[in-house]
This record gives structure tokens, sequence and C-alpha cells, in this order.
């Protein structure tokens, strides 16, 4: 990452709304390089034991202390983060793809499939997430692939309502009228015309959402759902932590610590996109 | 040759389990190279039978009766993806509000490539040279720089083009501009209208001009079909309408026109207003407000085929054999 050089006078005219989101995507910057390249950076093996390092504390070896099993804190965090980042990754792509592209047709199609597909939608938005979450893992049993699908379940209302309200707002616009009186197919209306006008408002829903899966990821995983052992997930590691909070209180604070400004970062994003794309907000 | 040829065409609307007449028993035909204007009050109709030559109809209108040849072809026998290769592609439509008619974030140069990459088939390099040719064709300044310009960089009568410009692109047969000008300021529309003229002869269309504006009809229509809650009253040449109305609708309908060569000092009004869909008499659904009404009036309909179609036709009582007296 190159780093970006701005005269002082310069950053104290930023809108706060500007510094939140050059914050944010600079906490992100440092965070997903941490992950992608976490086998380069890790100083240890995430998943070696040694019974001779056990509970070391912080030292210039061991960076963050070691745990129950002499295995390196650090690097299991940079390790937890790969599978935290990517599992969040994939579920809110799977949702943002599936979401936009049922609500867009419901919301253009409206009538009795929009209505049954609403109902669904609402049936599974009144689970409150972390429910829903526990249900769909205990149903579709553990696994990272079982686990991306759940927390995109759980991700897919907030798409579906959002690309469905905006479908339905658009097709009363002229120029979908327009469009079909110049004969063009539906499919070509929703790619060519409809989507791209929604867009804008997914990827910022996705932006927010991100953060919303590091979260569920990492609750699941504190409970027991998460990623199978031995593999290391930030809420595993908090979990794990938890067996010895009081005797070696870091085991279970730097994980926490970590998805923290993972959380920050995405949350900071997110909002700094939103109030950009706010034509209320007064520039 | 008709380019389009409507014969007792009737669109109904199911409201609540009723069925309403939005256009009852219609018939006319347009030539090549034809203007056809059709005049009326709001909510008489007129954009329903465009939306029946389109097959574009709400969900709850349906075609009920009559056939509509295109060019000689019958669209109530063409499937609905069939109907996708014919609107754009032999039906072009301009539209009322330029201002929304055109996808804000699309540049016009992409939107006018649009109809010619999905119904001709052009590569991308083929149709954006297309574009700009259609662009110079409705008259655009520097149609070449212009092409990668935002709708919102245009001024309403520019946009208009545009949307002349989408909907000539395939050479369509027939042209349905609906109201294509009451948006724009005056001198706009003048440029615009003799914009469709040319445009009409050149590329040999026949027009259905859809107005309220009586103006418009005198100067840019060939023949004029005047239409009243769902019915063609009367249809005639322009000159003929305009010398010679013979409905009692068309003859106020003129009579409220403001006139430069008279000095009058109040304008003559219809009294009344259109009875709405659900509160249509059974009769003539003029009457009214009709001065001239008669019992027979009341009872039933008058005939459609009173005249000659094509010269000048006009449904009333006053006109048929036996009526009271034929003013």
């Amino acid at each position: 990452m190159s780093a970006v050089v701005t005269p002082r006078h310069r950053v104290a005219r930023l809108a706060p709304g500007r510094i939140a989101i050059v914050a944010g995507v600079a906490i992100m910057a440092v965070v997903i390089f941490a992950a992608v390249f976490a086998p380069i950076i890790a100083p240890h093996d995430p998943y070696a034991q040694s019974m001779l390092a056990r509970f070391r504390p912080v030292s210039a070896e061991y960076w963050l202390g070691t745990d129950q099993f002499g295995r390196d804190t650090f690097s299991r965090i940079l390790y937890g983060l790969q599978i935290t980042l990517w599992t969040a990754f994939a579920s809110t792509a799977l949702a943002m793809v599936c979401g936009t592209a049922i609500g867009i047709l419901s919301g253009y199609h409206g009538g009795r499939v929009d209505r049954w597909v609403s109902a669904a939608n609402d049936l599974l938005m009144s689970f409150p997430q972390m429910v829903a979450g526990i249900i769909i893992v205990a149903l579709l049993g553990p696994g990272i692939t079982n686990l991306i699908i759940a927390i995109a379940i759980t991700a897919f209302p907030a798409f579906y309502r959002m690309a469905r309200s905006a479908a339905l707002a658009l097709r009363e616009r002229d120029y979908i009228d327009a469009c079909r009186v110049l004969g063009y197919s539906d499919i070509r209306i929703i790619v060519r015309h409809l989507l791209p006008e929604t867009l804008d408002d997914i990827i910022i829903v996705a932006t927010l959402w991100l953060a919303t899966a590091v979260r569920t990821e990492s609750s699941l995983a504190f409970i027991g759902l998460g990623a199978p052992p031995p593999a290391a997930t930030l809420g595993g590691l908090v979990r794990d932590g938890f067996d010895n909070l009081l005797d070696y209180p870091g085991l279970a604070i730097w994980p926490s610590l970590a998805i923290l400004i993972v959380m920050i970062g995405l949350n900071l994003v997110g909002d700094g996109l939103r109030d950009a794309n706010d034509p209320r907000a007064t520039a | 040759m008709s380019v389009l040829v409507v014969d007792d065409l009737r669109t109904s609307l199911q409201i609540n389990g009723g069925e309403y007449h939005a256009v009852r028993e219609i018939s006319f035909s347009i030539e090549e190279g034809e203007t056809l204007a059709v005049v009326g009050e709001s909510g008489c109709g007129k954009s329903m039978l465009a939306m029946s030559i389109m097959r574009l109809l709400p969900s709850v209108a349906s075609i009920t009766a009559g056939r509509i040849l295109l060019d000689s072809l019958p669209i109530e026998a063409v499937s609905e993806t069939g109907m996708e290769r014919v609107r754009g592609a032999k039906i072009g439509m301009v539209f009322q509000e330029p201002m929304t008619a055109l996808n804000p974030v699309l540049t016009v140069g992409e939107q006018i490539s649009e109809p010619l990459r999905d119904h001709l088939g052009l590569s991308r390099r083929e149709a954006r040279k297309a574009a700009i040719g259609l662009m110079e064709k409705v008259r655009i300044p520097s149609a070449a720089s212009r092409y990668s310009s935002y709708p919102h960089e245009f001024s309403g009568g520019m946009r208009q083009r545009v949307v002349i410009a989408l909907a000539i692109a395939c050479h369509p047969r027939l042209l349905i501009a609906d109201e294509p000008t009451t948006a724009l300021d005056v001198t706009v529309q003048r440029q615009i209208l003799d914009l469709l003229d040319v445009l009409r002869t050149e590329g040999k269309m026949g027009m259905l001009l859809i107005t309220h504006n009586l103006g418009i009809v005198a100067g840019h229509a060939d023949r004029v079909a005047v239409m009243y809650g769902g019915d063609l009253v009367e249809s005639a040449t322009v000159t003929d309408l305009f010398r010679n109305p013979a409905h009692p609708y068309s003859r106020a309908l003129l009579a409220s026109l403001p006139r430069v060569d008279r000095d009058l000092s109040e304008l003559a009004s219809i009294p009344g207003r259109v009875p709405t869909l659900v509160n249509m008499p059974d009769g003539c659904r003029f009457m009214d407000r009709c001065p001239h009404a008669m019992e027979k009036c009341n009872s039933m309909p008058p005939p459609a085929d009173v005249g000659d179609a094509n010269l000048h036709m006009v449904r009333c009582w006053l006109y048929v054999q036996g009526g009271e007296h034929a003013a």
C-alpha cells in the first residue's frame, strides 16, 4: 500500500465522513493484507503444539503469547482472520447475488409471485439472525461451506428487500415503459436498465453486511457452531480463550480485539460509502 | 397500402367483476406516409387505443374484439415474445414527456444504440455509427460529440429529438406520437412537428398522432379521428372536418377554439364533463352534453357506419335515415 502524503491544511478541511472512509479503507487494507499473507507473516505454525511453550506471556518470540497447547496466538489470529474474512466475503457475496436477483425479479414482476416470495422472505426475517444461523448450521452440519451458506441465508432478506423495493419504484418510471415500447425483453430491461441503478445501494448494503457477517461468524464459532477444530477462526479463538479467562485473559482478549478492529474498519467503510452516496447530505 | 388497419376494435377493462369498454367498435386505417390525428378530451380512450395497437395494455385491460393489421400482419396472432420483435422495430413511439422517457444513467448514444443492437443485430461499433447518423437525422447538433452526453445535459426539445431517434431507429412502418409536444415550448413544438413530418415522408411511415391540440391537427395531419368516451364519433380529412364538422361533439370542440380572426369576449365551452367509464350511458355517450339529444340517443348507441368510412364518417343519430333533422 502506498501512503498518500497529504498537506496538513488539506486534512483539516476533509469532511468528517471522508476521514472515516479513509480510515476504514486503511484499516481494511491492513487487515486484508494480513489475512491474505498470513502464511508469510505468521512467525510460527498456527497448528504446531508444544508442551514446553504453554501459556507463554507476550514476548519477542511469541508476540501475543501462546495458548494451552503452546500454539502462537498471533499466528493463530492471522490464520483466523483469513478464515473469518473468507467466510464473511463469500457469504455476503452469495447473499448479494441471490438476494438481488430474486428481489429484482420479484419486484419487477409484481403481482402474486411477488406477494408469495415477499411473505417467505418476511418469515425468514422474523427469526432473529443468530437464531436463524444456529438453526441452519444445525440442519446443515458443521464445515466452512455450510457456515457460509448459513450466514448467506441470514443476510439474504436485507438484499432481497433492498433490490425489490428499488425494482418496484423503478418499474413505474416512464423510461422503463419506453423500454417495453421499444420491444426490449424483460431480461434486457432488468439487466441493462434496472440493475445498474440499484447497484450503488446494493454495494453499500453489502459493505455494512460484511461487518454483520463477521459478527455472525464469530458468534456461531463462539457457541461451537463455527469451523471445526483445529481450524482457527476469530470467534473460535475467543471461545478457546474463555477456558482460561481468569488466569490468562489475553487468550480471549487478543482475538476479540481483532474482531473489533475488523468490525470498525468495515463499518467505517460502509457508513462512509452510504454518506457519500446520500443525495440529502450536504457536501 | 395501408400501414395500419384497425377494424371494429374493442378494448375492455375488468374492474371489480364489471366489464367497461374503454375503446368501443373503432375502425380506421392509416396509409403509407399519412398522418391520422386522434383528438379528444383526456380519458376518451386515445392512449388506450395506442396501447391496444402496441399490445401493452395494463393487466386489467384486454382486447375483446376486432382486428389490428400492422402492415398486413394481424397482431392478435403474434405471440408475446413475437410482439417484442414488433415493438420498437415495426412500431415506433414518441412520448409526451421527454424529460422522463430516457434512462438517466445511460448516455444518449448508448440508448440510441440499444434498439439497433437488439432489433437489427448490429455490432457495438456499427450501432455507434448508426446512432450518430440517427442523431444527425433528428438534427442534434454536433452529434458525434453529443453521443456520450447524458440526458440531463440535454434540453427538453433535444431530449424529444433523442426519443424520436429511438422511435425511428429500426425504420418502423408506423409511428405513434402520443402528445409529442405537450411538454415543450411553443417554438420547440413547431420544430419537433416539422421534424416528424420530414421523417414520416422520408421513411414512408404512417403516423398516428394523438393530441388534444386542434392547431397541431390543422397544420400537421392529413385526416382526423375524433374520439369521445371510447367511441370514434367522427373521422374525416382535416379540411373537411374543420369546414363541415358533423358530430355535435366535433362542432362543440371546434367552437371552443380561440380564433385570431374573430373578436370573442368569451370562449365557448362544452357543458358537463366526460362520464367516467363506470357511469357510461347505454346509448350515445355524448348524450348528456349534446344540445341535439333525442329520445333515440338514450336507448341505443348510434351505428358506426353512417357515411363513407374513408371519406367522412360520423357516428350520430342525427345523420341516420329517419333522424329528426340533418343539421
